[in-house]
């Protein structure tokens, strides 16, 4: 009687741990795929790169002749440099001030309580309802007439990524949300102004997201492709990566540029990659922590 | 070293949610004050507007003769422990300790002296270059306090500071809070929400509820001869068995006849009735479970119920027991007046005759649930 | 309708629970526009009443005051100078003078106010026509320019908005003086402007830190808002720049052009982007989302190994920026990009899919519209994927536990608690991110920008041709940049309904999501 009881539990399924090494191969399989999936575009990319046979578009993957032509072509034809150079300074100015708006914002939204708080974080829910880049048609009349556009387009561009930034608070909110009210109340009681508990106490707890915020702006610019068109236009001098690399794949350069694109992205990648990678734990803070709240 | 006295003072969240009314009290220098009540009553909130970390909606709060309403925390001189420690996760224990003084700028030597010596009183010399999330919870507290402790403010303000502890620690960290008064010696407020610590800490005890206080008043005095039903039943454990009855006056006598019985009141209680000249009426008659005894099963003291639940405590019974109506009460048993015998037949379903002193309830009036004899 | 009390409900199998919710609701719906309208109502009410008290403070303050509050009426700060507050008296004068002087200077904002005509329809934005007139000494025709509509709007808004902060100004110091007022009359000290400095850092230091971020939302988004929506009433268009041509008010005509669905109008063409829209940001979001939280219970799952590198893997692609490998992603999908040409070649699309003159996927409207779809998954998995990471980590394990003992399978464990769970912590992103594909421009733009091809049937709405997959954030885009023939008033028109339609699903889903209605549930 026992043994039957036995047997038929045993024959219910395949037994705890074979059904789980079974679930597991199958979500291995499943992973395997995703990766392919998902490195495939960037070894197509560094592929591209490197092909020499043709500078368009061909349809097979392995070049027949590798070689670093794309690369010489990029630095000797085009004014590739100087758009990266303009990135790359409109990457670091957008963090620096970007990180100061978004986190004086956040701060004051998420731990000082004063009239008309309510209010105002609503306003912004609402003025992010607007499709924003509707205000860049006045933006670039005014910014034309201040000669920020053309050259001098990544001044305008650094201005236009900070100004309103502190209207993206949502993350960093979050994140502040999470300390605890208490250590404010103390450090107040111990005597120190507002000042110095958001310096003291506040900032030096804030690591991750302090990072994160600088690691998003950072990244903005290189992005960026819609902002940047409105007060860019065919001008090589104050061109950004996103916008001059945008034209090679129109139809009438795709066929003489398509290989020096594929370089151009795979030089731009790199330091963005990397920088990346190097403060993922801090993202994922970010991302995690504060956009689910937030 | 500061008087403190809160005048009429009030507190309302939003339109018209009172969290504190018509709050009166003079605190004394040097006294240790514990703010005591159920969760919500506003004894957090009140303490909070004395530190200056909630605005005050109405009344004044003075701190040694000056009013404080407008005045930030850092300008009160004041020092508060958190309930959660709020220590600085960022800063070792040292400099936790050293942050008021820091920001004082104070030179560097008498900081180290301070931290030390407060160090030193508390026991965690050994931990000062610890972060605090290398500290077990007793440590943290002990932090805390050394945070306030340097600081040698007017004021001395604790938040529940021992219920994040276990029950073990609790115990020996409120003993250390009396030692450590003795050593600090300034005005302590305290709020708490057991009414055990309260007893044992404060010198005067504040019973909260709804915002209102219901009683103001030493250890003694609140457990003797509390004002209403609220601190009769708030202020000992387990709490006070309160039921409706009569109090009859006969020939200058007076009884009371809970459950059938009759049992006269004698003693102090009995000369007080007589003092204020209450007649017969009905009553809400409140006796401590300490205080009921075994009857005679034949006496007509005795009130006959059913033991429903028998806790063994070690050096005491406790017993939840049913009168025939149905009501409940608790009756608390010596266990070293009880034969082996005895012992054992208080068991579930027992029928046990039990009766009280005659000279320690308390009458409260049933509608207002005021204290007779006040 | 009649309702159940709690214990009578539960007595309803699922059937008829479900039934008794749904008349519930409809039930509601009356009542809470009943609501809503009386909100609305006390609103008012109270608008109306806080207007009223201001006014009777002011009197009181003027009746109530001395020689120097009624002075100060006239002149700012005065009553702060008569109180000792120096600093404030100084900075209310200095702005006093500032605004007179910009007001009354010529060109200042007096000669902007005149030139605007605000909303009187048909008349222009700007007084005076530029235009050509011959030239003595260069004996030619040259331009003599009149008045730029842009500016004059711009700088008749800005002295607008200026005047309003006088007002609000003048109502502060008045304030100021009434509170000063008070203060001495109780026989107390007034704030020094030593206390005022003291105060930047501490009590008032969230004004300190929220000053430049405010002014900078201020001046790159609200006035520019404002601004676009003053050009919806206009005919600001490529003809009508404002510079060679001064552009003019217009009403709501060209509200009625967006509206119109016959020949000439543009409701058909907005109507059909429009749902393409809304059907691309709900298969867009949602799909993200579930298979950005399947793909994170993959990798948490129990036993599977090196967690880390397939976190990291995903995650690349959010470092790589978007216009990188998306106009990669589109070429490979092209007619001569790898994948691409192969699905020609094999003939896996059905003839019927591809047309003649359809090169690519991207030229067949349904075809196009898939893959953007199933593209949008390859870019928006990662960020769902740590988003629910987080969150599945937060999942209390003996729920599990607890429930694997109760007899849940997988599927059970997965719609029971984890569904459950993250749909609640997610509910706002949820929605913030239905909204952010709808303003999706990244995607559809670079996906589709080079390849598309042109949906003929719609013509040229707003003076620009569009393509099958275009949202309207897209047809915006073009719309103002790329054409010659730019309608900016259109855009902005647009732009307001866009506004709208947003609002409005917000309200609408922000009400019914559990996250809003049962804050403490999961806590």
């Amino acid at each position: 009687m026992n043994n039957k009881e036995n047997k038929t539990i045993q024959k219910r399924g395949l037994g705890a741990k074979a059904s789980r090494r079974l679930g597991n191969t199958v979500v291995y399989v499943l992973l395997i795929l995703m990766t392919v999936i998902w490195m495939f575009p960037f070894f197509g990319i560094v592929l591209e790169s490197f092909r020499v046979e043709t500078t368009g578009q061909v349809s097979y993957m392995w070049p027949k002749q590798f070689g670093l032509d794309n690369y010489t072509r990029l630095f000797k034809e085009t004014d590739f440099l100087i758009w990266f150079r303009n990135t790359g300074i409109m990457g670091v100015a957008t963090a620096v001030f970007q990180t100061f708006f978004i986190l004086s914002m956040s701060y004051v939204l998420s731990r000082l309580r004063f009239k008309g708080r309510k209010a105002l974080m609503n306003l912004m829910l609402i003025l992010g309802m607007f499709p924003g880049f509707l205000t860049m048609i006045l933006i670039y009349k005014v910014f034309a007439d201040l000669g920020l556009t053309m050259n001098m387009a990544p001044v305008g561009l650094i201005i236009v990524y900070c100004a309103s930034s502190g209207m993206g608070y949502y993350v960093s909110k979050g994140f502040f949300d999470t300390i605890p009210k208490s250590l404010d109340e103390a450090a107040r009681v111990d005597g120190a102004t507002r000042f110095q508990v958001f310096y003291k106490v506040i900032m030096p707890l804030s690591k991750p997201i302090v990072i994160y915020t600088i690691l998003m702006g950072f990244m903005a610019p290189w992005g960026d492709f819609m902002l940047a068109s409105y007060l860019i236009h065919e001008n090589s001098a104050g061109m950004s990566v996103a916008v001059g690399m945008f034209e090679w794949l129109s139809k009438t350069n795709v066929n003489t540029h398509y290989t020096m694109f594929c370089a151009a992205g795979v030089i731009v990648a790199i330091p963005v990659t990397l920088v990346f990678l190097m403060l993922q734990k801090y993202y994922v803070e970010g991302v995690t922590g504060g956009a689910v709240k937030g | 070293m500061a008087t403190v006295k809160l005048t009429n003072v009030k507190k309302i969240y939003g339109k018209d949610t009172v969290a504190v009314d018509n709050f009166n009290l003079d605190i004394a220098d040097k006294e240790f004050i514990v703010f005591v009540g159920p969760s919500g009553c506003g004894k957090s909130t009140t303490l909070r507007m004395i530190a200056g970390l909630e605005d005050i909606s109405g009344g004044t709060v003075e701190i040694d003769g000056v009013v404080v309403n407008d005045l930030q925390p850092r300008d009160r001189d004041i020092a508060m422990v958190f309930q959660n420690y709020a220590l600085y996760p960022h800063l070792t224990v040292f400099e936790n300790m050293a942050f008021s003084l820091r920001l004082k700028k104070v030179p560097q030597d008498v900081v180290y002296e301070k931290v030390t010596a407060a160090a030193e009183i508390l026991g965690i010399t050994e931990y000062l270059t610890r972060k605090p999330r290398a500290l077990s919870g007793g440590q943290r507290q002990r932090v805390a306090i050394g945070r306030a402790m340097v600081r040698d403010s007017k004021v001395f303000l604790m938040d529940e500071p021992l219920s994040n502890l276990d029950a073990k620690l609790r115990n020996q960290m409120r003993a250390e809070i009396i030692l450590l008064r003795q050593k600090i010696d300034t005005t302590f407020i305290y709020v708490t929400h057991d009414q055990t610590e309260a007893m044992t800490l404060g010198d005067r005890i504040v019973i909260m509820k709804d915002g209102f206080i219901q009683q103001v008043g030493t250890p003694t005095e609140v457990f003797d001869m509390p004002d209403n039903l609220f601190v009769a039943e708030f202020i000992g454990a387990p709490k006070m068995n309160t039921f409706k009855t009569d109090l009859i006056c006969e020939n200058g006598r007076y009884y009371v006849t809970p459950y059938g019985a009759k049992i006269e009141v004698s003693g102090a209680k009995a000369e007080m009735l007589k003092a204020k000249n209450i007649g017969s009426r009905e009553i809400i008659l409140g006796v401590r479970p300490e205080h009921f005894v075994m009857a005679d099963k034949n006496s007509n003291e005795a009130i006959a119920c059913t033991i429903r639940v028998n806790e063994m405590m070690g050096s005491e019974l406790h017993l939840h027991v049913e009168e025939a109506n149905g009501d409940r009460l608790i009756v608390r048993i010596p266990t070293i007046t009880l034969s082996d015998e005895q012992r054992k037949s208080l068991v579930f379903g027992a029928t046990i005759y039990v009766t009280f002193e005659s000279k320690v309830m308390h009458f409260f009036d049933p509608e207002t649930e005021k204290n007779l004899l006040v | 309708m009649k309702r159940l009390n709690d214990l009578d409900y539960l007595k309803l199998n699922k059937a008829s629970a479900f039934l008794y919710k749904l008349k519930l609701f409809f039930c509601s719906v009356p009542s809470y526009f009943k609501k809503l309208g009386l909100a609305i109502l006390t609103l008012f009410k109270n608008c109306g009443l806080a207007v009223k008290d201001e006014f009777v403070d002011i009197i009181t303050t003027f009746t109530k005051g001395n020689w120097a509050v009624k002075l100060s009426f006239l002149i700012f700060g005065f009553g702060n100078f008569y109180y000792g507050q120096i600093l404030r008296g100084i900075l209310f004068l200095v702005f006093e003078a500032v605004f007179f002087a910009y007001m009354f200077v010529p060109s200042g904002g007096l000669y902007w106010l005149s030139k605007v005509n605000w909303f009187q329809k048909g008349a222009t934005v700007g007084t005076v026509q530029g235009k050509f007139e011959y030239d003595m000494i260069y004996d030619t025709d040259i331009w003599v320019p009149g008045d730029d509509s842009v500016k004059v709007l711009l700088y008749g808004l800005l002295t607008v908005i200026f005047i309003v902060a006088f007002v609000c100004t003048w109502r502060m110091q008045v304030r100021q003086c009434r509170i000063c007022m008070n203060i001495t009359a109780k026989g107390k000290k007034v704030k020094s402007g030593k206390d005022d400095l003291r105060s930047v850092l501490d009590d008032q230091f969230h004004k300190t830190l929220l000053a430049i971020p405010l002014g900078g939302i201020f001046a790159f988004t609200v006035l520019p808002i404002i601004y676009m929506v003053l050009i919806a009433f206009t005919s600001y268009d490529a003809a009508h720049d404002g510079f060679s041509n001064l552009f003019s008010w217009m009403g709501f005509d060209h509200f009625n052009e967006l509206l119109d669905f016959g020949e000439g109008g543009l409701g058909v063409a907005f109507g059909e982007i429009l749902s393409w829209t809304l059907m691309w940001a709900f298969f867009a979001t949602f799909t993200n989302y579930f298979l950005g939280m399947f793909v994170a219970i993959m990798i948490n799952k129990k036993g599977i190994k090196i967690k880390k590198f397939w976190r990291t893997i995903l995650v690349m692609t959010i470092a790589i920026p978007q216009f990188v490998s998306l106009l990669y992603v589109a070429k490979l999908f092209g007619s001569s990009g790898l994948i691409g040409k192969a699905l020609i070649d094999w003939n896996w699309l059905p003839d019927s899919m591809l047309a003649a003159n359809q090169l690519s996927l991207w030229q067949n409207p349904i075809a196009s519209k898939i893959l953007l779809i199933v593209l949008n998954i390859w870019v928006g998995i990662p960020y769902i994927m740590l988003m629910a990471t987080g969150i599945l980590m937060n999942i209390p394990q003996d729920l599990y536990e607890s429930s694997r003992i109760d007899g849940a399978s997988v599927w059970q464990q997965y719609s029971k608690i984890t569904l459950p769970y993250m749909m609640f912590v997610m509910g706002p992103y949820l929605l913030t991110s239905f909204v952010g594909n709808l303003n999706n421009f990244n995607v559809i733009y670079l996906l589709t920008q080079n390849n598309q091809l042109i949906n003929t049937e719609l013509g040229t709405p707003g003076g620009v041709s569009v393509t099958y997959t275009d949202l309207l954030i897209t047809w915006l885009y073009k719309m103002t940049l790329n054409s010659t023939d730019s309608k900016y008033y259109m855009a902005s028109i647009i732009g307001i309904l866009v506004f709208v339609v947003v609002a409005v699903l917000s309200l609408v889903v922000y009400n019914v999501i559990p996250s809003t209605r049962n804050e403490e549930d999961y806590k």
